[in-house]
């Protein structure tokens, strides 16, 4: 996504956005209206004149006051409300742009990293309309409208008050992106960057304990900490400098205003009064002009929060992920025929220059029983992602008759299930964690395949379906959560499966007898179902129907 | 939301320095502010008065000085403010940090990791507005708004009694307001920290999700978390936006009142022009800081909800701290035989290996076997103090105080490998004071992985590597350590479960080779007939011991 298309995302639509800034727009020219009235009222009345003549500043007064709080309130709800709207798109779509190419495309996408562009940066877009275009609006509107008043009061007023607020615009911008500008493009980066040696401490607390690692691990922790927090600090000196000259112009206007006024007093209509207001009013335009320089420091952290969204993804989808491009949507596969035909395929990881698998031939047919064999790192996982459409292939790959580049990749995995070699168990209950495989399965449903993985008397210990795993099945053990997985994917019922060490760490006995029930035919009554083995285990001979040897 | 959050100030004391500094300039902020004020209506009232520009010189810049001192003032405020915020939260940062750290792995197990990074990056990041902009209003307020009332009060005191009736209205409603809102607060707090691990989760688990065909919908899941957190924001900045409504009336109604109480009495003549118009730029002023002390004390109450969390953290280490508070006896026993006795662990309440007996020789090698489930990581586990155990772990006749001694008495490879983004060298020496390439190699070669390139770059988690190839790089990180360290024991959690049967044989080779040139300890879990044979002695838990 190109960072102008996120940005535009961000900004609300003029319908949503334009209460807001009208609102916005009302309360900061009460704001303004509230000191002139009453600097107004009371140098009026030193002049001693009937009451009457002062009804209508009293009313004015009592007016802006309330109308200052009321409009505030409602502007504040209004913009913030249309500045939250587009950010759950902005979110998920994230997440959908990560969809596609996972598992072997996001091998390099740091975790905390990303977490932060979908939280953080997200977030920093709000700012958007609430800190960049609203306050510039708004801020634009005011000052014309003050400069003009007090021109016709007075020109040179009007003129000096011009001069300062287009100095204070400028000078306070200019010196805050001098000092700032770099720290503030720099502070997200950081901030993803702090975040992923958080994580990364955090994730692998046991290893690094073990090793005595978390000394260094928290030092490294600390420098992150500590650029992050030297970026923040030079910003806000940034902030600190704008705020300051804005501050001193905005003297500088009042002072301007008596200088000019003062000997102006007493020619045509220009009185005690007038001067007071004169020489109040700057004081608070500039309080409403005080977001303009931080606009454009706002704004460069929105830019640089919008870049990051954009690039949470790989732009590019390496030629080794398979894509939908090629495929036909309305393709399907008749489960009862879903027959696998390799012939000759090869596949290579991302950014690897040699194939990880080379001229594979293979067939599966409905109830074959297939064991693939292989030193480690011959490819028997490669393969397994070259069936489940992870990873592309050259040669032939003909699934249920057509080639498995024309079917949709969803099919594809309707029809081929795996079971993984390193299964990731969801920080969920047992129940979760197996109900997505087919949800509408019943409790009793889900206890019965647990029995067939041997889980049966654990559950009843652990408190029934409702226990806890952990984050990555941390609250089970290595081979229990294997068997979590492997009752998952026996759940799901594909007309093909693909089992990627299912037994590894199963005790010999429990990986023997698990053995026979995922290969004999009594697993699979009707015997259709055809089941693709890696294992480096012995199976029984009788038990397979061919095998593949790789490496 | 107490107004002073106690703990919170505990730890603000770090920055003490930082807190009277705020004092300070609040107090040089609201002489500036009298002044101005003072200065400002002079000019005016005498200029009406008939006094021209020359006359009234030496008050202009009097005014001009007045105006870049506040400015000057307004910078420092600024820089000190953000600067004290950022020292108090680094310190919290990495205090909760290492408190996770000596928490360690057996309490993170039950925690998700994504939660605990939440609290430590965006929760202490909301402590921010909480340290640098709330605490040093409430400073400013406590100097400036006495100080401002008490000078209304000696020019004209109808206007300062309208004010010190007003203003008591403004801590109260905020406080009623802190307290209808904190439960809000926690509820869009906690919907951030789900939006952040669900997240993770479902990125972490994307194959699977994949492979079931469900990832598109989690979108939709995302979706929802992500439009629940946006309306339970918008609850929490309704009520706040309210409460700025009403801090914001309530102040410009009493200067709205200011200035017409003081326009009538000045038409009747019982006040003169100077100290009205004096009186009328002053009473906004009294008002400001309590009003920003109201408009900060949401965005602070925000942090103030994630400090909750963080404070869990500081004080279960602290309680653990206590429990375990034995000196430790860095002069460790470094040789001679690893012997249980009574030995036991429990997840709670829930005993995992019975109270057990066992006798590792210096220089054997036992193979631990057993079910899947019986406890044997858990055994391990407790060995490196991750689960607490109960009898006595005793090396060399020695008792080991577990943990607290120090881990250099034993490397471990987990059942898991756990390698980490980075080379295959930098994982092999990991902990490594001094990284050394040919110790590294020897390592890989032990544990039969030498085809593999040390320079070889791996992705997260050690993406990049076959499960087997991953496995005997983890063996080599362990080996490593008990190489550089001299390590009694070498620990080895299922090591061959991923390997082909030439790959085991080349391990169990490898050790044997290591055997014969150290005196380690091998302690080897496993399933595998291969390994168990290959061991002296075999240690084989029964489920019955986990009844026992
Ligand atoms: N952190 C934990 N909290 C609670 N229970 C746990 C925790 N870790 C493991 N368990 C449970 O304790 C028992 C022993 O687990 P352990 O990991 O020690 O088994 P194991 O013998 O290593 O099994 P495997 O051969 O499958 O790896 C299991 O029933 C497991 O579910
Ligand atoms: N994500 C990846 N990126 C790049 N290369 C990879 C990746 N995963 C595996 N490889 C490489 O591809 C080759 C084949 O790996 P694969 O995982 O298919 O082996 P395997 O036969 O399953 O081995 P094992 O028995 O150890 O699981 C190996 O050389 C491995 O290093
Ligand atoms: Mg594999
Ligand atoms: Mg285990």
């Amino acid at each position: 996504m190109r960072t102008t298309e996120i940005l535009r995302l961000a900004q609300p639509g003029a319908r949503r956005f334009a209460p807001g800034a009208l609102l916005g727009l009302l309360s900061a020219l009460c704001a303004v209206g509230l000191l002139a009235t009453s600097a107004y009222l009371i140098t009026r009345a030193a002049e001693m004149p009937p009451i009457l003549y002062l009804n209508m500043a009293i009313v004015g007064v009592r007016a802006f006051a309330l109308g200052r709080a009321g409009f505030r309130y409602a502007e504040r709800l209004a913009s913030h409300d249309a500045a939250f709207r587009t950010l759950a798109t902005l979110r998920v779509g994230i997440y959908e742009r990560l969809v596609p190419i996972a598992p072997d495309g996001l091998t390099g996408t740091r975790r905390g990293d990303l977490l932060t562009r979908l939280t953080a940066d997200v977030d920093e877009l709000q700012n958007l309309p609430l800190r960049v275009v609203q306050p510039l609006l708004v801020s634009g509107a005011v000052a014309a409208t003050s400069v003009i008043t007090v021109w016709i009061l007075l020109p040179p007023a009007g003129l000096a008050l011009l001069i300062a607020l287009v100095l204070a615009a400028l000078v306070g911008t200019a010196a805050n992106g001098l000092i700032a500008a770099r720290a503030e493009r720099s502070i997200a980066p950081l901030r993803g960057a702090f975040a992923d040696e958080v994580l990364d401490t955090v994730v692998n607390l046991d290893v690094l304990t073990a090793f005595d690692a978390t000394g260094s691990r928290l030092a490294a922790v600390e420098r992150a900490d500590a650029r992050l927090t030297r970026a923040v600090l030079s910003s806000a000196a940034g902030t600190g400098v704008a705020t300051g000259i804005l501050s001193v112009l905005a003297g500088a206007a009042s002072i301007a205003a008596l200088l000019v006024g003062i000997p102006a007093l007493g020619t045509a209509g220009f009185d005690g009064p007038v001067l007071a207001i004169i020489a109040l009013v700057p004081i608070a335009v500039f309080e409403v002009i005080s977001s303009v320089p931080l606009a454009l420091s706002a704004l460069r952290q929105v830019r640089s929060s919008a870049e990051r969204i954009g690039s949470a993804v790989p732009e590019i989808v390496p030629p080794e992920i398979p894509t939908d491009r090629a495929a036909d949507a309305r393709r399907t596969v008749d489960p009862a025929n879903a027959v696998i035909e390799l012939r000759g395929v090869s596949a290579s990881w991302p950014h690897e220059s040699s194939p990880a698998i080379r001229e594979i031939d293979l067939t599966v047919s409905p109830g074959d029983r297939i064991l693939v064999t292989g030193p480690s790192g011959s490819g028997k996982t490669t393969l397994a992602h070259v069936l489940v459409r992870f990873l592309e292939f050259e040669g032939s790959y003909r699934l249920g008759g057509v080639d498995a580049r024309s079917l949709p990749l969803a099919e594809v995995r309707r029809t081929i299930g795996l079971s993984e070699q390193t299964p990731y168990l969801f920080d969920e209950s047992i129940r979760q964690n197996l109900l997505f495989a087919r949800d509408d399965a019943s409790d009793d449903e889900l206890i019965a395949v647990l029995e067939r993985v041997g889980l049966s008397e654990w559950l009843d210990q652990r408190g029934g379906l409702d226990a806890r795993v952990g984050e990555r099945g941390s609250l089970v053990s290595g081979g229990q959560a294997q068997r979590i997985a492997l009752a998952r994917a026996l759940l799901a019922d594909f007309p093909i499966l693909v089992l990627d060490e299912p037994t590894a760490n199963v005790d010999p006995g429990r990986a023997d007898a698990l053995l026979r029930d995922l290969l004999s035919a009594s697993a699979d009554p009707d015997g259709r179902r055809a089941v693709v083995i890696i294992s480096h285990l012995p199976v029984p001979a009788e038990l397979i129907t061919a095998r593949l040897r790789l490496g | 939301m107490k107004p002073l959050d106690p703990r919170l100030l505990g730890y603000a004391r770090a920055a003490r320095a930082f807190l009277a500094a705020g004092a300070l300039i609040g107090l040089a902020q609201t002489a500036c502010i009298v002044g101005f004020a003072w200065f400002l209506s002079q000019v005016i009232v005498r200029a009406i008065d008939g006094q021209g520009l020359h006359e009234l010189a030496p008050l202009i810049a009097a005014l001009a000085g007045v105006v870049a001192a506040r400015a000057l003032l307004l910078w420092i405020a600024e820089v000190t403010s953000t600067r004290g915020a950022a020292r108090v939260k680094s310190q919290l940062r990495s205090r909760v940090l290492s408190a996770v750290t000596r928490l360690g792995p057996g309490w993170m197990a039950e925690r998700n990791a994504t939660s605990v990074a939440t609290v430590t990056g965006p929760g202490l990041d909301a402590l921010d507005t909480y340290f640098s902009r709330y605490l040093p209003q409430l400073i400013l307020t406590a100097i400036a708004t006495p100080v401002v009332v008490l000078v209304i009060f000696l020019q004209d005191w109808p206007s300062a009694l309208g004010v010190v009736l007003t203003l008591p209205i403004i801590p109260v409603f905020m406080v009623l307001i802190g307290w209808a809102t904190q439960t809000v607060q926690k509820k869009q707090w906690r919907l951030l920290n789900s939006l952040s691990t669900g997240f993770l989760d479902v990125v972490g688990g994307l194959a699977t999700l994949t492979l079931f065909g469900r990832a598109a919908r989690q979108a939709e899941r995302i979706r929802s978390v992500t439009e629940q957190y946006r309306v339970q924001t918008m609850k929490v900045l309704r009520v706040s936006f309210l409460s700025g409504f009403v801090l914001e009336l309530v102040s410009s109604l009493a200067v709205a009142v200011v200035a017409v109480s003081v326009g009538l009495r000045l038409i009747d003549g019982s006040l003169g022009l100077s100290v009205g118009l004096f009186v009328l730029l002053l009473a906004p002023e009294a008002f400001l800081p309590l009003r920003q002390v109201g408009t900060q004390f949401h965005a602070a109450a925000d942090g103030v909800a994630a400090a909750d969390d963080v404070f869990e953290i500081l004080d279960a280490e602290s309680s653990a701290a206590s429990a375990t508070a034995v000196d430790a006896t860095p002069d460790r026993p470094s040789a001679g035989a690893l012997v249980l006795t009574g030995f036991g662990a429990a997840y709670g309440d829930r005993p995992v290996i019975g109270p057990l007996d066992a006798e590792f020789p210096e220089g054997s090698f036992t193979a631990i076997t057993g079910p899947s489930g019986v406890g044997k990581s858990t055994l391990v586990a407790a060995l490196l103090g991750f689960v607490g155990h109960t009898g006595v772990v005793a090396l060399g006749g020695r008792e080991i105080e577990v943990g607290a001694t120090g881990l250099d008495w034993i490397s471990w490879c987990g059942q898991r490998s756990g390698l980490l983004a980075g080379s295959v060298f930098e994982n092999v020496t990991l902990g490594s004071r001094s990284p050394d390439r040919a110790l590294a190699a020897r390592a890989l070669a032990v544990a039969a992985a030498d085809e593999i390139d040390l320079d070889r770059m791996l992705g997260v988690a050690g993406a990049g590597l076959s499960g087997g190839q991953a496995q005997r790089v983890s063996i080599a990180r362990a080996v490593y350590r008990a190489l550089e360290r001299h390590s009694s024991v070498l620990v080895l959690d299922e090591p061959s479960s991923a390997l082909d049967e030439l790959s085991e044989a080349r391990l169990v080779e490898g050790l044997r080779a290591l055997r014969e040139s150290t005196t380690l300890t091998l302690v080897v879990v496993t399933h595998r007939e291969a390994v168990a044979r290959a061991a002296d002695s075999i240690l084989a838990l029964e489920p019955a011991a986990m009844a026992a």
